[in-house]
């Protein structure tokens, strides 16, 4: 009994963590190259379930077509938000960008609730389950798993294959080099944000999927604090560790949950959110590059 | 005499503020909640300033340290209910409030501290979010249920004392936590730890070299920023209002209004945390009136206009253009 | 008397690449010395290694005597070790009085000078850099030139027994680096204070003043003589071949 839970609750992990990992590689890609934290992250997130909501229920689609839908929406807010705010605060403390991209959250966050109303929301895609055995997982969220890694594999390529990518990378490693190499520096920070938020809102689609009733304007604080974790378990900068980092925390968060509900006097829930900000402390400070970057 | 005069003269703006809202709020009708609020938002800035500000490490988990002076007032109150100690609970609440604030920081800032910038900025997140769930996840003081101690306050002061403590005497002790606070500030800021702290602000290496033992620095502004934090906390939050539940007391939100309270008004100066508090409660307050439900929709975009157009904010301008007039001296 | 400083057989590496190499030196009180080196010979290392910001792997660094291999760059300062940077890294939004005063505050003297005492120490060490008029200036405003005699006050301000220039005089133009090298002449033996000056090239104006130069090359020394004498020597001519003539002729 408790080892069919256990190996449940590991797949569901695993199909999780993908989800997770695709919609972390955004904050890391925006803190990679601009060095600037998205405190807002999770309201962009959000703001791709609603994407999915819309085509779902409005529209009558299939989610998948969401997802190229919620990128570009993602692209164009993340390049409203660059040209009007982030480009200015660039040479400024940290403090400013923590708090425009907490106050871009909360623009979202509200437009949103303008629009639907704060009341939780969902939709079940009825695409049947596959039967593991010990357990069965849903079809949907299979397909957002699948989604997840094709979204990063072609990342991945986009990346390695493309000047642009290629330009993003040399950034990554050094801005002054690549401005002497005649790298656009400017360009390359627009298009990492905007790319980053894209990425993010459209993980949102995939991540709607898993939240049958749980999609509401206020739900990304939860996701911003997990999207922390994770990106330090990746090492803050690098998105494919983010994407690793997603799946070690899902696998993680799902798999100690049946530990920690066997303690008794524990509150199971709690104490994996417990655990995992425990976690992010300590590789902070014993491994502050991430756990996946070899020093 | 009059040296020391001069050398202090920065402060007395910010008590002439304070004490207009104290009299303001005494003297008009209706006013006194507003401006109760209003010195909170004030007494918090000046708290965090003095870490924030002064050191320009950015933590994300303030709001912990007011929750677990918030937790020290309630655990104490609740535990000595029965025991007939009568005021002295309170007393003894505030030193634990202190107690618990205090440690944490010193705890988290002997590890954390050694992290900059952003890293240091998630990890306090870490550890505001952490806290709350280890809470939780233990039931520790009640877990996620809370401490509910209005009873035992009433026990312990009788009614009419606690609850003339709710709506009165507790709004006078923030007045007080305020005071203290900025005098906190000027004394740092006039002293050897004032200039330790700007060195370290601007280059920490650098700093280092000059013979700062930055660490110790660090923790020193950290604690006594948490510690007032601590006592806000067992004020504003426990004795006003008898309950604690942790998504409430570790709610990251307080943590972003009191950045922005520092931020609005000039991170580092004496009177910014107070024009900032000013601003933003006044703010708050206005929109919440003009267009209920909408306060954030409006609120959100002008803080980030306000964070392109100030980013020394108000104070932080103003003293730039007029740092070395004779007003200058007044704002720090 | 024993020497001001000594290095034994002092090492560094990062990863597989060997920064110092067994370096050994003395510097004695009051005593000018220079170390030339060229990019990546290991010069920054070894000011980072005497100033604390590494430890190192092998050997000992003595200040007086006392092994400060392992003590903080914070304490090394508050017995007398001073440091200038390559880059001057100024307290951006403190006027250079306050900038100066830091050094006084913190400095070997530091324990018994209090905030006001710093200021007049401050001012009296601005006068005699030739900063007074910009005694109240924000250090950001300041040019290039001036944020380094400014740095340079206000690390004599810490009343150093030793003081470590990074390549003070890079950036200068001749008549600059001519009146820098006498004002830390004149200070060096009013304060007593040693000056060990790391620069890249065999600078005429370090070599004039310099009793002693020491030749870095790929981490380890291959010289300490007299000035005159290690400009002559085929080691140090080898190693500069094709770099030094314009200067050192």
């Amino acid at each position: 009994m408790f080892g069919e839970q256990l190996l449940s609750n590991l797949a569901q992990g695993i199909v999780l963590g993908c989800v997770y990992g695709v919609a972390t590689m955004g904050l890391s890609l925006i803190f990679g190259v601009l060095k600037v934290v998205n405190v807002g992250h999770g309201a962009f997130i959000m703001v791709g379930c609603f994407v999915t909501l819309f085509f779902f229920n409005s529209l009558g689609m299939s989610p998948f077509v969401a997802i190229p839908a919620a990128f570009l929406l993602g692209l164009g807010i993340g390049y409203v938000f660059y040209y009007s705010a982030i480009r200015r605060l660039l040479k400024a403390p940290e403090l400013s960008t923590l708090l425009a991209t907490f106050y871009m959250g909360v623009i979202l966050q509200e437009v949103v609730k303008l629009i639907y109303g704060s009341e939780y929301r969902g939709f079940r895609w009825k695409v049947g389950s596959l039967s593991l055995g010990f357990t069965s997982l849903p079809m949907a969220k299979l397909y957002a798993a699948l989604g997840s890694i094709a979204v990063a594999l072609i990342l991945y390529a986009w990346f390695r294959k493309t000047r642009a990518g290629t330009a993003m990378r040399a950034v990554v490693e050094d801005d002054e080099g690549a401005r002497v190499c005649g790298v656009n520096v400017g360009g390359v920070y627009a298009m990492s944000f905007a790319l980053g938020i894209g990425l993010t809102v459209a993980s949102g689609v995939m991540l709607a999927m898993f939240l049958p009733v749980g999609i509401n304007p206020y739900m990304g604080a939860e996701y911003t604090l997990k999207a922390f974790v994770i990106a330090v378990l990746g090492g803050l900068a690098s998105p494919y560790g983010a994407f690793f980092g997603g799946l070690i925390f899902g696998i993680i968060e799902n798999g100690s949950y049946t530990f920690l509900a066997a303690i008794p006097g524990v509150e199971p829930f709690g104490m994996t959110r417990f655990l995992s900000f425990a976690m992010l402390l300590i590789i902070l400070l014993i491994r502050p590059t991430g756990l996946l970057r070899a020093k | 005499m009059m040296r020391t005069l001069d050398k202090y003269a920065a402060i007395f703006p910010v008590l002439v503020v304070y004490a207009v809202l104290f009299l303001l709020g005494l003297n008009m009708s209706g006013m006194w909640q507003l401006m109760a609020t209003l010195l909170f938002y004030c007494a918090l800035g000046q708290a965090f300033n003095i870490f924030l500000g002064m050191t320009g490490y950015v933590d994300f988990g303030y709001v912990a340290f007011v929750g677990m002076g918030t937790y020290g007032m309630a655990v104490t109150i609740t535990s000595l209910a029965g025991t007939g100690l009568g005021g002295l609970t309170i007393i003894a609440g505030y030193i634990m409030a202190l107690a618990f604030s205090g440690l944490l920081s010193l705890a988290v800032g002997a590890v954390a501290l050694r992290l900059r910038g952003a890293y240091f900025a998630i990890a306090t997140i870490g550890v505001n979010e952490g806290l709350r769930f280890l809470i939780e996840g233990t039931n520790l003081w009640g877990g996620s249920g809370g401490i509910i101690f209005t009873r035992q306050l009433n026990d312990i002061l009788g009614k009419d004392a606690s609850s003339a403590l709710a709506t009165f005497w507790a709004d006078v002790l923030v007045l007080i936590i305020a005071v203290l606070a900025a005098i906190t500030t000027i004394v740092y800021m006039r002293s050897k730890i004032g200039y330790a702290l700007t060195a370290l602000r601007e280059d920490e290496d650098a700093a280092k070299v000059m013979g700062i033992n930055v660490t110790m620095f660090k923790i020193l502004a950290f604690m006594t920023s948490a510690c007032f934090a601590g006592l806000l906390g067992a004020t504003a939050w426990a004795l006003k209002t008898p309950y604690v539940f942790p998504p409430e007391v570790f709610e990251i939100h307080y943590t972003i209004e009191a950045i922005i309270i520092v931020m609005l008004g000039g991170a580092g100066t004496l009177l910014g945390p107070v024009a900032g508090g000013l601003i933003y409660g006044i703010g708050k307050y206005v929109l919440s009136i003009v267009l209920p439900g909408f306060q954030l929709l409006i609120f959100a975009p002008l803080i980030i206009i306000i964070i392109v157009a100030f980013p020394d904010g108000v104070v932080g301008g103003i003293r730039n253009k007029f740092g070395h007039t004779a007003l200058g001296r007044f704002i720090l | 008397m024993a020497a001001l400083l000594r290095l034994e057989n002092v090492s560094k590496r990062f990863g597989g690449i060997v920064a110092l190499n067994q370096v050994n030196m003395e510097i004695q009180y009051g005593e000018f010395v220079g170390i030339v080196g060229p990019n990546g010979s290991g010069k920054t290392t070894l000011f980072n290694v005497i100033n604390g910001v590494y430890f190192p792997d092998e050997g000992r660094v003595l200040f007086e005597d006392r092994d400060i291999s392992r003590l903080p760059t914070h304490r090394r300062a508050s017995i007398g070790l001073g440091r200038t940077f390559q880059i001057p890294r100024p307290f951006a939004s403190a006027t250079v009085r306050e900038n100066v005063a830091v050094g006084a505050m913190f400095g070997s003297r530091g324990k018994e000078t209090n905030v006001n005492e710093s200021m007049l120490v401050a001012e009296s060490i601005i006068e005699r850099m030739g900063l007074s008029r910009h005694r109240d200036k924000k250090a950001e405003l300041l040019t290039p030139v001036e944020k380094k005699l400014m740095e340079i006050a206000r690390a004599l301000a810490m009343k150093p027994k030793l003081l470590l220039m990074d390549e003070a005089m890079a950036g200068m133009h001749p008549g600059e680096i001519d009146r820098l090298v006498e004002l830390l002449g004149g200070v060096a033996a009013e304060e007593e204070v040693a000056i060990v000056a790391m620069v890249e090239h065999v600078m005429r104006a370090v070599v004039g003043m310099a009793q002693k130069i020491i030749v870095l090359h790929q981490g380890e020394k291959i010289c300490d003589a007299p000035a005159q004498e290690a400009l002559n020597d085929p080691k140090v001519i080898e190693c500069y071949l094709g770099y030094t003539p314009e200067e050192a002729s």
